[in-house]
């Protein structure tokens, strides 16, 4: 792998990412579906709804910026996981399904820098969507409190930016999974089932902080109760996982 | 002494279940074109993905030039295996852009190489086609352009007759031919003989994931000379299973 294999493979993944509408509309539907979400679940919890106000803990029912914030971190936990999971799935599943991986074989461009160079078009798709998903949010917020942000809800949103960033970074198992799998089915079940345990694991209260899928939607909601250490365990999994992705790229072969 | 493009020696990949292809020796020459005529599940695609690194060899070994290979050498190929390579979002001229890039060609001299294979393989009027709207046939021959627009010195075709009309067919051949002249070494494969296994320097047939001969591109009737082989060569396995059998069964009964 050169700096110039690795460029060159770069600017053809983004080629093929950005003309397809997968990643584009997988955005939108985050973006807009986290800010409607939120307001209209804040809404509902401080109509009276008692499960869902118990479900969204005491800052929900704050209202205006903190219990907007609050929710839409929650909210962003668990879709964003889904969505991120969705998007990468589908930029590595997609050589399998459309039968183009055999044309990324016997190239001067090797399939390590192929692979590195879709995880680095994903690392920029999910800033840009963090960014925009931020936004959304904002615009979401004045119109629901009727106010600029506080200096402590400008804190909020950084908070929901890292979050969004943090939480684009746990689904790249699923990137070696669709390697595995030779397809996106597999790669998909992998982001329901990081969901699901990250859920569970939550719910029981087992591991906490130290669960490192969950420690950035804890650290969001309630950012006292996670330590560094623990947030950074969490880039245990997109490196480990990545690096898993580029070996089993390398030593691929088409025997199934 | 010609250079030889492609050296296959002993080369074996066992899928079980007599799938697979075994001890294949096979060379491709500079400015030749190498048909391998075999029926389906002969072994012809599983060859080709070991010659291009797309599986990895239980034995034998594989040069390309006159070397193993490496990332470097493989600016010099071009294949075509199964599906082509055409992004289904992207246009025709954008895909074999893609396509030349991945080779290693810079951007300026890969612009010249999009225009001119669109015309070579007369796809000009899809150049601004999306790939999934075309049909199959017009996906293949821009499958076959991005194999071909760097006028690679080895070029491996995995039936690139499939689905191109008459018209197609013709271009194709001109092409290889015209590039087999230049001094590239071509291998194309076929479960018949199609018009580009016609225009081969050497046939050679394979069955069974063996090679089992080979037949004279000039020679009259090679369709009844290739069924020959094929069926001379069922009929000996068939033979070898039955006495491997009886074999098995006399020491089960000892």
């Amino acid at each position: 792998m050169t700096a110039q294999t690795l460029a060159i493979a770069i600017a053809v993944e983004a080629r093929k990412a950005f003309a397809s509408r997968v990643l584009v509309s997988t955005a939108v539907l985050l973006c807009v579906g986290v800010a409607a979400i939120s307001a209209s679940t804040m809404a509902a919890a401080q109509g009276g709804n008692e499960q869902l106000a118990a479900k969204l803990g005491p800052l929900a029912l704050q209202g205006g910026w903190p219990g907007l914030l609050a929710v839409a971190a929650q909210v962003t936990a668990a879709a964003g996981l889904l969505a991120f999971g969705v998007g990468l799935s589908w930029l590595f599943a997609r050589e399998f399904t459309d039968g183009t991986i055999t044309g990324l074989f016997g190239l001067p461009v090797t399939r390590p820098t192929i692979a590195l160079a879709k995880l680095t078009v994903y690392l920029v798709w999910t800033l840009a969507v963090a960014v925009l998903l931020t936004v959304a949010v904002a615009v979401t917020a004045v119109a629901v409190a009727g106010e600029w942000p506080s200096a402590a809800a400008w804190a909020g949103l950084a908070r929901l930016f890292a979050l969004a960033v943090m939480t684009a970074s746990l689904p790249v198992p699923a990137a070696w999974v669709a390697t595995i799998g030779r397809g996106l089915l597999p790669a998909i079940a992998t982001t329901v089932a990081l969901l699901a345990a990250t859920q569970i694991v939550v719910v029981a209260g087992l591991a906490g902080g130290w669960f490192p899928l969950a420690a950035p939607a804890l650290w969001a909601v309630l950012p006292g109760t996670v330590s560094p250490a623990q947030l950074l365990l969490t880039a245990t999994v997109p490196l480990g996982f990545g690096l898993l992705t580029l070996h089993a790229w390398r030593r691929l072969q088409l025997d199934r | 002494m010609s250079t030889v493009r492609i050296q296959a020696r002993g080369l074996t990949r066992d899928f079980g279940g007599g799938a697979g292809v075994y001890g294949i020796d096979l060379e491709v020459a500079a400015g030749e074109i190498h048909a391998l005529v075999g029926l389906n599940g002969a072994g012809k695609t599983t060859l080709m993905r070991l010659l291009l690194g797309m599986l990895r060899p239980d034995a034998g070994t594989v040069l390309l030039n006159g070397r193993p290979p490496e990332p470097g050498a493989w600016s010099r190929v071009g294949h075509l295996v199964e599906t082509p390579f055409a992004y289904g979002e992207l246009d025709g001229r954008t895909n074999l852009m893609l396509a030349a890039r991945l080779h290693g060609v810079p951007v300026p001299e890969a612009a010249r190489m999009v225009h001119s294979v669109l015309t070579e393989l007369n796809l000009a009027r899809y150049a601004r086609v999306r790939a999934r709207r075309l049909s199959l046939g017009n996906r293949q021959r821009l499958g076959l352009a991005a194999a071909l627009q760097h006028h690679p010195e080895i070029i491996v075709l995995d039936e690139p007759t499939n689905a191109l009309d008459p018209a197609g067919v013709i271009l194709l051949r001109e092409a290889l031919v015209r590039r087999a002249a230049a001094g590239a070494g071509v291998l194309v494969s076929s479960h018949h003989l199609d018009e580009v296994a016609r225009v081969a320097h050497r046939i050679t047939v394979i069955n069974g994931g063996r090679v089992i001969g080979s037949l004279d591109p000039h020679g009259i009737d090679i369709e009844r000379s290739f069924f020959a082989l094929v069926h001379a060569d069922d009929e000996r396995r068939a033979r070898e299973g039955a006495d491997q059998e009886l074999d098995d069964q006399q020491r089960r009964a000892a």
